[in-house]
């Protein structure tokens, strides 16, 4: 018997999901002083002294209490990039940052751990680099709302070529 | 000596969204067509243990045979399990309160959750009769049953 070819059915999903959490003792002071100072604030480990970025109580590497806080300068360097062609989902609006966009890994002077956010250059091979040197802007302060949005992207410091 | 600030408790509002396509498969398929185009209700039979399940699918669960037969089902059924959600969760696609109830298709051996409407919430009970309502405008998705209602 000859069967008929049959239709082939898919369907389109959407998991749309509005949470809310608690951002715990460091995160708060990191995401709060971030909002009203604009200051970034990491912490310091007693035993290996990295400095860890976004704040945690414990260090992810020897697992001892973080109690020292420090300042970071909010300059950097990038240390890794993408060219995004997908869409990436906003995890504060849940909407799409529309593509191509860069997204790259910044470590601030003095951080040991990286921060990614959105480069604010050309998505351009020939236009980013690793190495290249960083600044983070934050969005004005009345439009801070703490979390991290708050930054609105890294800008390449001016005057930079690309090494050959 | 450092001075010590002290700060509110802070919640941080986020907001995750996936999107996503769901393929049917070949028995999906089959049983959404058929729901669309003439509201009738597909399971698939196995040919080994002779389990009717619903939804349809490709392989038995309990003797992991391919299944290729359907067979209409229902459209009457019962219900087998139940639960009256009564607050509001953003993930949930209606309002509290609402009904969802695993309603087993007469025909079928297996149930599938889906709404329960038209009911006093006091009234809902395991084995209780309902019948579906079909959307007017169908679409091949599960919601071409729009809802369950008692007899
Ligand atoms: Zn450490
Ligand atoms: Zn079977």
């Amino acid at each position: 018997m000859v069967q008929k070819e049959q239709e082939w059915i898919s369907i389109p999903m959407t998991v749309d999901v509005p949470y809310r959490f608690a951002a715990g003792q460091y995160l708060t002071k990191y995401l709060v002083e971030m909002r009203d100072n604009g200051k970034i604030f990491a912490v310091k480990c007693p035993r290996c002294k990295r400095v860890q970025l976004p704040p945690r109580i414990v260090c992810a590497e020897c697992h001892v209490k973080n109690e020292e806080w420090v300042e970071l300068a909010q300059e950097g360097t990038l240390v890794a990039f993408t060219i995004m062609y997908l869409p990436l989902t906003d995890p504060t609006t849940g909407k799409p940052h529309e593509p191509p966009f860069v997204y790259g890994s910044v470590r601030l002077d003095g951080a040991t751990s990286v921060l990614d956010h959105f480069v604010n250059v050309e998505p351009d091979m020939e236009k980013v680099w690793v190495g290249m040197r960083m600044r983070l802007v934050l969005r004005p302060k009345e439009q801070r709302t703490g979390d991290l949005s708050d930054i609105l992207y890294y800008e390449p410091l001016p005057g930079q070529v690309r090494p050959k | 000596m450092e001075e010590i600030k002290h700060y509110e408790p802070f919640e941080v509002d986020q907001h995750l969204t996936a999107n996503s396509r769901y393929y049917a498969g070949r028995m999906g398929s089959r049983f959404y067509v058929a729901l669309r185009d003439q509201q009738k209700i597909l399971g698939a039979k196995c040919p080994k243990c002779n389990k009717v399940l619903w939804p349809p699918r490709s392989t038995c669960h309990v003797c992991f045979s391919e299944l290729t037969e359907t067979v209409e089902i229902g459209p009457l059924g019962t219900v087998e399990t139940f639960t009256v959600v009564t607050y509001n969760e953003p993930v949930q696609p209606r309002k509290a309160p609402f009904v969802y109830a695993v309603i087993r298709l007469d025909g079928a051996d297996t149930g599938m959750a889906h709404f329960l409407d038209e009911v006093d919430l006091d009234e809902v009970h395991i084995g209780m009769r309902v019948r579906p309502v079909f959307a007017r405008d169908r679409k091949a998705n599960i919601l071409d049953i729009q809802y369950f209602k008692p007899l």
